[in-house]
Order: structure tokens, then C-alpha cells, then sequence
């Protein structure tokens, strides 16, 4: 809660600690203004009175939903989150959850015994995923499907509406994605079997004469999947930004393309509102982490 | 836990790792590529030839938009890409080993403020922060590097003060503190040692993760326009139709170099993290 209160604070200051003026950082650059009206929004806005009043006026704003106005967009700030932010969860939710489960099953199974050649190129292969910027294998696989096979569509979220239009445009980016959270969840999983398999409850099943892959799922995994929890809830609390580069690339209108769009037009408003969303999923995230942890291993207290 | 099978052995042994070699040699030859970018690229960055040629043997690797040589930007781009790469890894392993250090030296209150700090610190998203204020600064390349290490310093400091709290009850260290000396010198001399291999894979993973962060900014547009980085040579061709056109060499080698740099690295973390694993089971 604290790191919440920290962090919207944080929001709060850096556009009136920045160099410029409050108004521009505040508005955006590329409002043009009379002076009379720059008076006016000064006197609205708030910029006139003190700090103090100017952030408790901030926290009120805030407890009421309201993340003020887009003078780019010509629409309330809250609202273009709204209609935006559904086609990210489109998009990143099955990925996260595809990239968790496929990454943890087939990296505990690497963990486990990772001697044939198959898991070793497997291991590889997903090393190199995992050592790719997200937005270059987006460009590698835009252009081997979409321009060179000409599988899928070259951009957006859909051309007519229906439900297989739709998936047709979001396989490709999903698959990405879950590329990218199965790369991370592999290799996380991987490392915690690999510690976890020379422990002494392990060799235990095994001299009790468990079958090995018993021994992995019913005594080993529950314990080495501690970590993935972690990383499990930062990737949703970071979901929004997860998929930043991916609708970039694929010029898909959620959540991410909204920030790049702000940010090329510095329309700041949205910038600083799109970090408070952001931030609220993430340390939320963070909080549910921690009580699955407590669920997971009773040994920890929340 | 003897420290000489960990200190003393571990330079022999972690040359017999594959993964080692080939992550050290690789590491070696990028680092001498950004070196001595001048001798061995072929042309000036700068310099400016036909453009859109596709790679042949004037231009090996072919020229973009501007009719830049291709082949002698990504040797200067090397420069930038590591610049902001090892920046960033070395400011925040230095605060993060500091932090851990203090935390788990101290113990009591200094660790639980510390730690509540680094919570803090874990749950900011980071790239969009990156974003916020650069958008706001109009960033040069130092600057990127300096926010990424304020930012990144969380997990080294965690693992750090485990490791602390684990060094600081050793027989030698409580030796020490019998004898008298300062806790600042008993940290320097026989804390640090003890704990700096676990602050080298974190370096190098700090490394790749920089890496990627500034190529990622840069594709952004958000990079140091005056800096020719890896990232900035992807986001031209993307913006500048490269992608567009099929110009492939244009963006190909770039995102291939970070790619190699940053798996090399990860390599030569994942060797030492081995390392360690198996000097535990040894004892």
C-alpha cells in the first residue's frame, strides 16, 4: 500500500518537477492556446494555487476515477483507458497463461532430466527467445508469415467484426507472446527443478521407489513452481506494458499503441494516466502474489 | 563451507564449462569489435554511398535509406549498445551490492528499511517509467543508462543480503569482529570477497537486461538520435520503410547482434550459477 501511495505520489511530481512549463508537461506540446485561455486553465487546472492544495486536489481526482482530460484526443482520459485496455486483455491473457503452463511443464521436465538431445535444442532454442528484444521476433515473424507466406494479416484487431476474423488477427501476436512467457517460465522452471532435485525429500520418493515422473509432479514441482508465482504476478501486473512492443509492431489499438501514440504526439495526459493504470495492476498483482505464496508454502506468513 | 573451493577453484573450473567458452569468447570479441571500431570498420558510419543496396561485395552487408554502409554502423553501434549496456549493469550492481551489504550486515532496522525500499522498488514498472521520463527529457544515452541502474538494483540487493546474512555468521567474520575491527573494514575485506560470486552472474544478467531495455527504448524513438545504437538502426529501418520494403538487411543484423551479445552473456551468468551449484553439492 505504501509502495502504491509512493509511486501515484511519484505521478503526481514529475510533471511539475521537469523542466518547462507546468501547463505544456501537464496538457501536451502540441496544443496551440491563446493567452487568455492559458490564464483561464491555469486559474481551472489548479496551477495557481499551492502544492499542497494542488495534491490533495491530485488524490481526489484520482479516488473519483477521474485521470483528467486529453486535449489531443478530445476525450476524457479514463474513458479512451476503457475502450483501449480490453483488447490488451484480448491479447495478453491467453498468452500469460498459455507461456505459464506450457513453460512450466516443459521446463520442469527439462530440469528434470535434461540429458537427450531433444531437450538440449529445446533448451537452446528457447535461451535464444529468450535473449531476443520482444519487438525483433515480432518483426521476424511479421514478415515471415504475414509478408512472405501472406498467412495472416499485416495488422489491427479486425477488418469485419466476427469472432474468426478476429482470431485470425490475433493468433500470430498471441503465439509471440506466449513464446516470450513460456521463454522466461522455462527457464525460471528449469533452474528451481534443477536445485530442487537434489534435495533430500527427493531422494527420499526415489528410495521409496516412486516412479520418476512421479516423483517430479507430485513431490518436486510443487516446490520448485514457488518462483514462477512470483514471476507469474509481475507478468500480469505488467500485462499492459508486457504487450507494448507486440501491438507496435502489429499496429494493434490497445493499450501499448495508445502510449507509443501519446508519447509521439507527447500528449501527456494519457502517458501519466495509461503509468497509473499500470502501476495499480502491478502492485495489486504484487499483493495476490504474496497471498498465493502464503497458500503455496505455508512456511511463509503474509 | 570452505571458501577456498569457492573463491580459490572457481577460475580453473569454470573453464571446463562449454557454455562458459562460448559465451566468454563471444563477449571477448564484441567488446574488442566496440574497441576498435575505427581499425576494423570499412567505412565511416557517416559516409554516405548509394542507398537501399542489398549486401555484395562493395558493401558487405548492404546500405540503408541514407546510403550509410550497414557493415561499419553496426561495428560503431556496437560502442553505444554496450556503452548503455555495461552503464547501467555497473551502476546498479553497485548500488544493489551496497544495499544488500548493509541490509544484511547491519540486520534490524537498516535491513527492514532497506528491504521496504527495494520492495518498493520492485513493483514500479519500469519500462513505462523509462518512458514517462524520457518523454519528458529528451534523453541522451548517459541519461537512459543512469535511470536503468537506478531502477535495476533490486534483485542484486536481495540476493546480496541472503548471502550476507549467511557470510556475516562465519566463523571468520565473528573472528574479526572479536578482534575489533570496524564494520566497514570487516565488509571490504572478508564480506565482499565472500560474496562476489554471486554479484558476477547478477552483473551479467543486469547487462543483458540493460541491453535489451535500451535497444527497446531506442526502437521507441526515444533513443539518442546523435548515438547510432543497435536498437536505433532497427527503429530507422522500421520507421523509415525498411520493413515495409523487404529490405531485410537493414534490420536483420542488428536485432541478430543484440541477440548474440545478450546470449552470451546470459551464457557466461548461467556458467557461473552452475559453478555454484555445484560447489554446494560438493559439500
Amino acid at each position: 500500500m505504501v509502495a502504491l501511495f509512493i509511486i501515484i505520489s511519484m505521478n503526481f511530481i514529475i510533471p511539475r518537477a521537469m523542466p518547462g512549463d507546468e501547463l505544456t508537461n501537464l496538457l501536451g506540446e502540441d496544443v496551440t492556446i491563446t493567452d487568455s485561455t492559458i490564464v483561464e486553465l491555469r486559474h481551472e487546472m489548479g496551477l495557481d494555487r499551492t502544492w499542497t492544495e494542488q495534491y490533495l486536489d491530485y488524490w481526489w481526482k484520482i479516488l473519483h476515477l477521474d485521470l483528467g482530460y486529453s486535449f489531443h484526443l478530445h476525450s476524457d482520459v479514463s474513458r479512451i483507458i476503457v475502450s483501449r485496455i480490453k483488447w490488451t486483455l484480448l491479447l495478453a491473457l491467453p498468452s500469460i497463461l498459455l507461456g505459464a503452463m506450457a513453460g512450466t511443464v516443459l521446463g520442469a521436465l527439462a530440469g528434470w532430466d535434461g540429458r537427450n538431445a531433444g531437450r538440449k535444442i529445446q533448451t537452446l532454442l528457447l535461451l535464444a527467445v529468450y535473449c531476443t528484444p520482444p519487438y525483433f521476433l515480432c518483426l521476424l515473424a511479421l514478415y515471415l508469415f504475414s509478408f512472405k507466406l501472406d498467412l495472416f494479416p499485416m495488422k489491427g484487431f479486425y477488418i469485419t467484426g466476427s469472432t474468426l476474423d478476429i482470431a485470425h488477427h490475433v493468433f500470430l501476436p498471441i503465439l509471440v507472446m506466449t513464446l516470450f512467457s513460456l521463454s522466461r517460465n522455462y527457464m525460471i522452471m528449469r533452474g528451481s527443478v534443477i536445485q530442487e532435485k537434489s534435495s533430500l525429500y527427493a531422494a527420499f520418493a526415489r528410495a521409496k521407489g516412486l516412479y520418476n515422473e512421479e516423483i517430479l509432479f507430485r513431490h518436486v514441482f510443487r516446490n520448485a513452481l514457488l518462483p514462477i508465482i512470483t514471476l507469474l504476478a509481475m507478468d500480469f501486473g505488467f500485462m499492459l506494458s508486457g504487450a507494448l512492443f507486440i501491438e507496435i509492431v502489429f499496429s494493434m489499438n490497445g493499450m501499448g499503441n495508445l502510449i507509443y501514440d501519446s508519447l509521439l504526439a507527447r500528449d501527456y495526459p494519457v502517458l501519466q494516466g495509461s503509468f497509473l493504470i499500470i502501476t495499480i495492476m502491478a502492485v495489486s498483482a504484487n499483493m495476490l502474489a504474496d497471498l498465493l505464496y502464503s497458500r503455496f508454502d505455508p512456511r511463509v506468513k503474509w | 563451507m570452505s571458501e577456498a573451493a569457492i573463491t580459490g577453484k572457481a577460475p580453473e573450473v569454470i573453464w571446463k564449462s562449454k557454455s562458459w567458452c562460448i559465451g566468454f569468447i563471444l563477449f571477448l570479441s564484441f567488446l574488442l569489435m566496440a574497441l576498435f571500431a575505427a581499425e576494423i570498420a570499412p567505412y565511416d558510419p557517416w559516409a554516405r554511398f548509394e542507398p537501399y543496396q542489398p549486401p555484395g561485395s562493395e558493401h558487405i552487408l548492404g546500405t540503408n535509406d541514407m546510403g550509410h554502409d550497414i557493415l561499419s554502423e553496426l561495428i560503431y553501434g556496437s560502442r553505444a549498445s554496450l556503452l548503455a549496456g555495461f552503464g547501467a549493469a555497473i551502476l546498479a550492481t553497485f548500488i544493489g551490492t551496497l544495499v544488500g551489504l548493509a541490509a544484511g550486515y547491519f540486520k534490524g532496522m537498516t535491513d527492514e528499511a532497506l528491504m521496504g525500499i527495494t520492495d518498493i522498488f520492485l513493483m514500479i514498472p519500469q519500462i513505462p517509467l523509462i518512458i514517462v521520463l524520457a518523454a519528458f527529457l529528451r534523453p541522451s544515452l548517459y541519461l537512459i543508462a543512469i535511470i536503468m541502474g537506478l531502477l535495476w538494483w533490486t534483485s542484486t540487493a536481495r540476493v546480496v543480503r541472503s548471502k550476507t546474512l549467511q557470510v556475516r555468521e562465519m566463523g571468520y567474520v565473528q573472528a574479526a569482529r572479536s578482534l575489533g575491527f570496524s564494520d566497514p573494514h570487516i565488509i571490504l575485506t572478508d564480506v565482499l570477497p565472500n560474496i562476489l560470486y554471486v554479484i558476477m552472474p547478477k552483473f551479467l544478467l543486469a547487462i543483458a537486461s540493460a541491453m535489451i531495455a535500451e535497444a527497446s527504448i531506442s526502437f521507441l524513438g526515444l533513443g539518442d538520435i546523435t548515438m547510432k545504437s543497435w536498437g536505433m538502426m532497427i527503429n530507422n529501418a522500421f520507421n523509415r520503410g525498411g520493413f515495409i520494403n523487404g529490405y531485410w538487411w537493414w534490420y536483420l543484423t542488428p536485432g541478430l547482434c543484440i541477440t548474440l551479445f545478450v546470449l552470451c552473456v546470459v551464457l557466461m551468468g548461467c556458467a557461473f550459477e552452475e559453478q555454484e551449484n555445484e560447489t554446494m553439492r560438493l559439500q
